[in-house]
C-alpha cells in the first residue's frame, strides 16, 4: 500500500493525463484513479435507426483504442503506471445515446449543415468503479465529438489500455461553429490518400470544415462534368486530377468524420490555367514580367467584362456546386491585378463599348456568378478584398475570409459581414520557408516569420470588436498554400500546428501556452502512432518533463 | 526533320541540366540515346572489390526503378518519335587506370581527408558503342556511377538521354562535403540514417558528421560505458548498439562516405549525470538560461582528474567503434557560470592552483591524446580556437558554426577548417522558437534557403596562402524540432546545395542551378526520399519562368 500511495503521489505531481485532451473541453473534471479498459470493451449505441456512419465511427474508435499503443509522456513512460494496474477497476462498456426528443440523422448530414446550425455538444461520463461509461448528446455529430474525446483518454503499457484520471466528467461544446483547415491542391498536387489522412487528423482535433482551394493559376486538377477540358489541359498530368468519384469519395469520407467540404473556385484572379483550354477567357495569360500582372507566376485573370466569360463561370459554378453538398462555396476574389486589364485589348474594348468601369463590370460578374450559386442553394464565401478593396454588391450573409492581416477583421465586421479568421500573420502554415521565387538568394518568405503554434494559439478572435460585431465571427482556420509543399511535407508542415486553431476556436481564446504544450506534445505523439507525421515540437527530453523547457524554467 | 530539330532545341534546355553536383568539365551533344533492354555494366578490374560490384548493382537497379519523366511540359511524351531512330547503349565499361591500386570503396572513402581520390572520366558515345568510366580509385568509379545514374529519363517504356554524346572529366573542389545530423535532441532509427546516407551519396557527399549524443539523451551504447546509454537514452529501443554502428559505418563506407562521430565535450553533457552525477556540474540547474544555451544545463567537471580520465577513456572506447581518421570532441558553448557555481569544480581548481582555462587546456590535451593514441585526428568547434586558450595539435580540424565571418580568423590561426556557419548552412533555422512559453522566432532566423547556401564563398576573406586550409563544408540539422517525421523534408533537396558548392566550387549560377535542383528533387522522390517541392510544379516544368525577373 505504501508503494501505491507513492505512485499516486508521483502521478499527482507530474501532470494529470486529462491534460492530454485536445481541444480542451469546456468543462472537465477528472480524478486520479487508474481504470483499465477491458480486453472485451464494447461500445453500444442506444436507440433505433442508428446511422451507419455513426456505427462506422464507433468501429474506428474501438480500433484506435487498441492500435494507438501510446505510452504516457512521463519519465519512465508507462512503466511508472504499471504498479497501479493490479488494484484498478475495469471498464467494459461505453454507451452512446441521444437526449430526450432527439432522433438520429446521419453524422454526414449533420456535419454538412450550415455552420450555425450544427450541434456538436456532448456529455461524457466515465465512473471510476468500472460501471458503464456514457456519452449523451442531442445529435449524432455531438456523439461523434464525444467519441473523439473518449479516445484521447487512454494510454497503453504492457498490453494494458488504461487511464490514470478516472473518474472523468466532461461537458463540452464548441465556442465557434467554423473550425477549418485550408489546403491548396493547385500549386502542387496531393493524391486522394493524402487528403483522407488529413481529414482523419482534422477530425481528431474536432475541425469541422475542410476548405479546399482546389484550383489556381498553376493547375486545374478538378474534373468538372461538362467542363472536362479545363483539367484535361490544365492539370499537371492526367494522373494528377480529382475525378467526380474522387470528389464523392473525399466528401463522404469527410462527412463521416464530421467535416464539411467547402470548395473554392478562385475567381476572377488566380485563373491563368483556364487559358490552356480557353485562351479567349483569360487576360494577360502568362504575361511577362509576371510581377507587373500578378503576385506570383503565372499571370492571368478572367476577362470578366466579357458576358460570355461571365456566363461560362456561372455555368461552371453551377456544375461544381452539384459536386459538393456543403452549403458553403467560395468564389475567391483575392489579389485582383488591374495592370492586367489595363493592357488587355479585349477588356478595354468591352469597357469602352459598355461604358462601364472595371469596378462596375466586376460587380456585374460577381452578382451573376453568386446568383448561379444561390440558385443551387449555396452561400457564397469570398476573400476580404471583395469587401474591403472592391465595390461589389454582396449579400450580408456572405461570409468573408480575412487573410491579408488580422488588422482587417474590424473593417469586415463593420461592413456587417460574417467572417472567418484566416489571417496570414497568425494562421498561414507556409510562412517562413524562405522565398521560392527563382534567382533571388536574399528572398525571404513574404509573410515571414514562421507562425509557431504558440503564435496561432495566442490569437484573439474578437480583438477590437464590439459585442455586436463579435457575433459575426463564425470561427477560423489555418491554411496551407503549397508553393513549397507536396505530399512529402504535408504532415510535417501542418501537424501538430493546425491543432492550435482547432483548440482556439473550439475551446475559445485565452488558453495558457505553458499548460497547452504538454497536451500538444501528447497529441503529436498520438498522431504519430496513428500514422500522421506530426513533427517534434521540442527534444523528447522536454516532452517528458512538462515545463522544464519553458523560458523561465 | 524540322520536328526533330525543334525537339533537340527543347531538350537542350533541360537534360544535362539534371546533373547534381555539376561536373567540373562537361560536354554533351544533342542526340537521343536509349539504354538497351539488355544494358549491362562490365567491370574490367581483376578481383574487383565486392562493394564496387554492389555499387554497380545498385546503379543498374536505379536505372530501371527511377522512372523519372523529363521535367518539361508533357514530361517527355513527345520524345517517343525521336527515340525510335536513336542508338542503344548496351555496355558501360568500368576500369581503373593502369597501375592504380585495387582497394575497396570503403577503404578509399576512409582515407585521411585530403588524400582521397574521387576523380573520374565518363564517356558516352552517341552511336551505341560502349560507354567507358575510368578512375584512379574505386571511389572515383563510384562517383562516376553516380553521375551516370543521373543522366537517364523514362517515357513510353524507354530509358534514355537526349544529350549524347556525353564527355565528363570530374573531381571535387573540396574533399570534405558533409552533412551533420543530431540524434540526441530527438532520436532517428537506423533506417532513417541509412536513407539519408543513400541520398548523401547521390550528391557525392563524402562525410557524415554524426552528432550522436548531447545533453538531452545518450543513445550510443559504448562498450565499457554502457550505463551512459542505459540511463541516458530516451528508451531502450532508442539506442545505437555497437552492431548498429558497424552497420551504419559499413553502409556509409560502401557509398563513399566516411563517418565522423562527435562526442561533444565538455559542454552539452548533462545527460551523463543520469549515470555519473559525480562527473557533471550544474546538472539540470535552474534557471537553465543562466547555465546553458538550452535546457537541460550540465557540463563535465573539467577540473576533476577523475572526470578527465573518465572522458578520455570514453573517447578511446568510442574511437575504437569508428574507423574514420576524424573524431570530433566538440567544444562549443562552454558556460562558465556553471563552473563558477559548482563547489566541486571550485575546490578542484583551488587544490590544483589552476584557472578554469588552464583546467580546460589540461582536459583537452588529455582527451585529445587519448584519441590520438587510437590513431584519430581531433575535430573541434570554433570556440576551442577563437574563445579558449587551449593547446591543439596543428592538424586539428576546426568547424566554424557561429558565423561565416569567423572562418577567416580560424584560417589566420593556421588551422584546417570545415565550413558549417549557421548563417548559411543551418537547416533548422526559421521554424520558430521551440522553447515553451515563448512566442519568438528561431535564434538563427531566417530559414536558410538553398539559394542562400548556394551563394556561399568558401574562400571569402581567406588569403591564397591559407586557401589550402579549407577542407570543405557541411549543412547541419540540429533536431530540437525534427524527428523521423520531417527528416527528409527539412534536409532535401536543400542539403544538396552545399554538396555542389564544395564539389563543383563556388560561383554557381542560381538560374541554371534551379532546374537541375528540381530534377534532383524529383529523382530523390522517385528513389523514396521525401525531398520537398521548391516551387509549384508549373515552375518546375518551365525553367526560368518563376524567377524574380522573368
Amino acid at each position: 500500500m505504501k508503494l501505491l500511495a507513492l505512485v499516486a503521489l508521483v502521478l499527482a505531481i507530474t501532470h494529470s493525463p486529462a491534460e492530454a485532451l485536445w481541444p480542451q473541453p469546456q468543462s472537465v473534471a477528472t480524478g486520479s484513479s487508474t481504470l483499465l479498459l477491458s480486453p472485451g470493451f464494447q461500445i453500444t449505441v442506444q436507440g433505433n435507426h442508428v446511422p451507419g456512419d455513426l456505427l462506422a465511427a464507433v468501429g474506428r474508435t474501438k480500433q484506435l483504442l487498441v492500435s494507438d499503443k501510446l505510452e504516457r509522456l512521463v519519465v519512465g513512460r508507462g512503466a511508472v503506471d504499471a504498479p497501479s494496474f493490479r488494484a484498478a477497476k475495469v471498464l467494459s462498456r461505453l454507451t452512446l445515446s441521444l437526449g430526450k426528443g432527439a432522433s438520429f440523422a446521419s453524422l454526414t448530414s449533420e456535419a454538412q449543415k450550415a455552420p450555425e446550425e450544427r450541434d456538436e455538444a456532448y456529455h461524457l461520463i466515465i465512473p471510476k468503479d468500472g460501471s458503464g461509461a456514457s456519452i449523451t448528446a442531442n445529435s449524432t455529430l455531438g456523439l461523434f465529438r464525444g467519441l473523439t474525446t473518449f479516445s484521447q483518454l487512454w494510454y497503453e503499457h504492457a498490453n494494458t489500455v488504461y487511464t490514470v484520471s478516472a473518474p472523468v466528467t466532461i461537458e463540452d461544446r464548441p465556442a465557434y461553429p467554423y473550425r477549418g483547415l485550408m489546403l491548396d491542391t493547385a500549386r502542387n498536387f496531393f493524391p486522394v490518400s493524402d487528403i483522407k489522412r488529413t481529414l482523419d487528423a482534422m477530425s481528431w482535433v474536432k475541425i469541422n470544415q475542410f476548405h479546399w482551394h482546389i484550383v489556381d493559376s498553376q493547375s486545374f486538377p478538378l474534373v468538372v462534368p461538362g467542363f472536362t477540358d479545363l483539367s484535361a489541359k490544365g492539370a499537371y498530368s492526367s494522373s494528377q486530377t480529382y475525378s467526380l468519384s474522387d470528389v464523392r469519395d473525399i466528401v463522404s469520407y469527410a462527412g463521416a468524420r464530421g467535416i464539411d467540404v467547402m470548395v473554392e473556385i478562385d475567381t476572377p484572379g488566380h485563373t491563368a490555367i483556364i487559358s490552356q483550354a480557353h485562351p479567349d477567357f483569360v487576360a494577360c495569360a502568362e504575361a511577362s514580367p509576371w510581377a507587373t500582372y500578378a503576385n506570383e507566376p503565372p499571370a492571368g485573370q478572367l476577362r470578366f467584362v466579357d458576358a460570355t466569360v461571365t456566363k461560362y463561370i456561372a455555368d461552371l459554378f453551377t456544375e461544381v456546386a452539384k459536386m459538393f453538398p456543403s452549403t458553403l462555396f467560395s468564389t475567391g476574389g483575392d489579389e485582383l491585378n488591374t495592370n492586367c486589364y489595363d493592357i488587355d485589348g479585349p477588356t478595354q474594348a468591352a469597357l469602352n463599348a459598355s461604358g462601364s468601369t472595371l469596378e462596375q463590370a466586376l460587380d456585374v460578374f460577381t452578382q451573376k456568378t453568386h446568383d448561379a450559386l444561390k440558385a443551387k442553394g449555396k452561400t457564397p464565401v469570398v476573400w476580404e478584398e471583395m469587401v474591403l478593396v472592391h465595390n461589389v454588391t454582396l449579400s450580408k450573409d456572405t461570409p468573408v475570409l480575412v487573410w491579408i492581416s488580422s488588422d482587417n477583421v474590424k473593417a469586415v465586421a463593420e461592413a456587417g459581414h460574417k467572417l472567418i479568421h484566416a489571417a496570414s500573420d497568425y494562421f498561414y502554415l507556409d510562412c517562413g520557408g524562405g522565398g521560392w521565387v527563382g534567382n533571388f538568394p536574399s528572398g525571404n518568405s513574404w509573410c515571414d516569420p514562421f507562425k509557431t503554434w504558440q503564435r496561432s494559439f495566442s490569437f484573439d478572435p474578437v480583438a477590437n470588436l464590439t459585442a455586436e460585431e463579435a457575433k459575426l465571427v463564425l470561427g477560423g482556420q489555418q491554411l496551407l498554400w503549397t508553393e513549397q509543399s507536396g505530399p512529402q511535407n504535408l504532415d510535417p508542415v501542418v501537424w501538430p500546428r493546425a491543432a492550435s486553431s482547432a483548440e482556439l476556436f473550439w475551446t475559445g481564446p485565452g488558453g495558457n501556452v505553458s499548460a497547452a504544450l504538454p497536451r500538444l506534445h501528447d497529441l503529436a505523439y498520438r498522431f504519430r502512432q496513428r500514422g500522421v507525421n506530426a513533427i517534434s515540437l521540442q527534444p523528447e527530453w522536454c516532452a517528458l518533463r512538462p515545463g522544464a523547457c519553458d523560458l523561465t524554467a | 526533320m524540322r520536328l526533330i530539330a525543334v525537339l533537340f532545341a527543347v531538350a537542350h534546355v533541360s537534360g544535362v541540366l539534371a546533373l547534381w553536383p555539376l561536373p567540373r568539365s562537361l560536354e554533351t551533344g544533342t542526340n537521343a540515346l536509349k539504354l538497351a533492354s539488355n544494358f549491362d555494366v562490365q567491370i574490367d578490374i581483376p578481383h574487383a572489390p565486392s562493394d564496387l560490384k554492389d555499387a554497380v548493382s545498385r546503379t543498374k537497379s536505379l536505372l530501371k526503378s527511377d522512372k523519372l519523366g523529363r521535367l518539361v511540359v508533357g514530361r517527355g511524351a513527345s520524345d517517343h518519335n525521336t527515340l525510335q531512330r536513336s542508338g542503344s547503349l548496351r555496355t558501360l565499361r568500368v576500369s581503373l587506370t593502369p597501375g592504380s591500386p585495387v582497394r575497396s570503396i570503403t577503404e578509399e572513402a576512409r582515407l585521411a581527408i585530403g588524400t582521397r581520390s574521387e576523380g573520374y572520366t565518363l564517356q558516352i558515345p552517341s552511336d551505341g558503342s560502349s560507354a567507358t568510366l575510368t578512375a584512379n580509385s574505386t571511389l572515383g568509379l563510384l562517383r562516376g556511377l553516380t553521375t551516370f545514374g543521373q543522366l537517364w529519363y523514362e517515357a513510353s517504356g524507354e530509358i534514355y538521354t537526349m544529350e549524347a554524346p556525353v564527355s565528363i572529366t570530374d573531381s571535387p573542389a573540396f574533399p570534405f562535403r558533409g552533412f551533420m545530423l543530431d540524434t540526441s535532441r530527438n532520436f532517428f532509427p537506423v533506417a532513417d540514417i541509412k536513407r539519408t546516407l543513400d541520398a548523401m551519396s547521390w550528391v557525392k557527399m563524402s562525410q557524415f558528421h554524426w552528432h550522436v549524443v548531447d545533453s538531452q539523451s545518450f543513445p550510443l551504447e559504448v562498450p565499457g560505458y554502457t550505463e551512459l546509454a542505459s540511463k541516458g537514452a530516451y528508451d531502450s529501443s532508442m539506442v545505437y548498439s555497437p552492431k548498429d554502428v558497424e552497420d551504419i559505418v559499413a553502409y556509409a563506407g560502401a557509398r563513399g562516405i566516411d563517418v565522423m562521430i562527435e562526442i561533444d565535450t565538455p559542454g552539452h553533457t548533462a545527460i551523463i549525470s543520469a549515470a555519473h552525477p559525480e562527473h557533471i556540474a550544474c546538472a539540470q540547474e535552474s534557471p537553465w538560461t543562466t547555465f546553458a544555451n538550452e535546457p537541460p544545463a550540465g557540463q563535465l567537471r573539467i577540473a576533476s582528474p577523475a572526470t578527465t580520465n573518465f572522458t578520455a577513456g570514453l573517447l578511446s572506447a568510442v574511437a575504437r567503434m569508428f574507423p574514420s581518421s576524424l573524431l570530433s570532441t566538440g567544444g562549443d558553448e562552454l558556460n562558465t557560470e556553471c563552473y563558477v557555481q559548482d563547489a566541486e569544480t571550485q575546490a578542484d581548481l583551488k587544490a590544483s592552483g589552476q584557472t578554469l582555462e588552464q583546467a580546460l587546456d589540461v582536459f583537452t590535451r588529455a582527451t585529445h591524446a587519448a584519441i590520438r593514441a587510437e590513431g584519430k585526428t581531433p575535430a573541434v568547434w570554433e570556440e576551442m580556437v577563437l574563445e579558449h586558450n587551449v593547446t591543439l595539435g596543428n592538424d586539428t580540424v576546426v568547424m566554424v558554426w557561429i558565423s561565416s565571418a569567423n572562418a577567416a580568423a580560424v584560417a589566420a590561426r593556421n588551422f584546417r577548417l570545415v565550413h558549417g556557419p549557421s548563417d548559411y548552412f543551418y537547416l533548422d533555422c526559421g521554424a520558430g522558437e521551440w522553447i515553451g512559453d515563448d512566442v519568438a522566432n528561431s535564434w538563427c532566423d531566417p530559414f536558410k534557403t538553398w539559394q542562400k547556401s548556394y551563394t556561399f564563398d568558401p574562400l571569402a576573406n581567406i588569403s591564397a596562402s591559407q586557401a589550402h586550409l579549407v577542407l570543405g563544408g557541411e549543412q547541419l540539422l540540429w533536431t530540437e524540432q525534427s524527428g523521423p517525421e520531417n527528416l527528409d523534408s527539412i534536409v532535401w533537396p536543400r542539403a544538396a546545395s552545399s554538396a555542389e558548392v564544395f564539389w563543383s566550387g563556388p560561383g554557381g549560377d542560381l538560374n541554371t542551378a534551379l532546374p537541375r535542383l528540381h530534377d534532383l528533387a524529383f529523382r530523390l522522390r522517385q528513389r523514396g526520399v521525401k525531398a520537398i517541392q521548391l516551387q509549384p510544379m508549373w515552375c518546375a516544368l518551365r525553367p526560368g519562368q518563376c524567377n524574380i525577373d522573368s
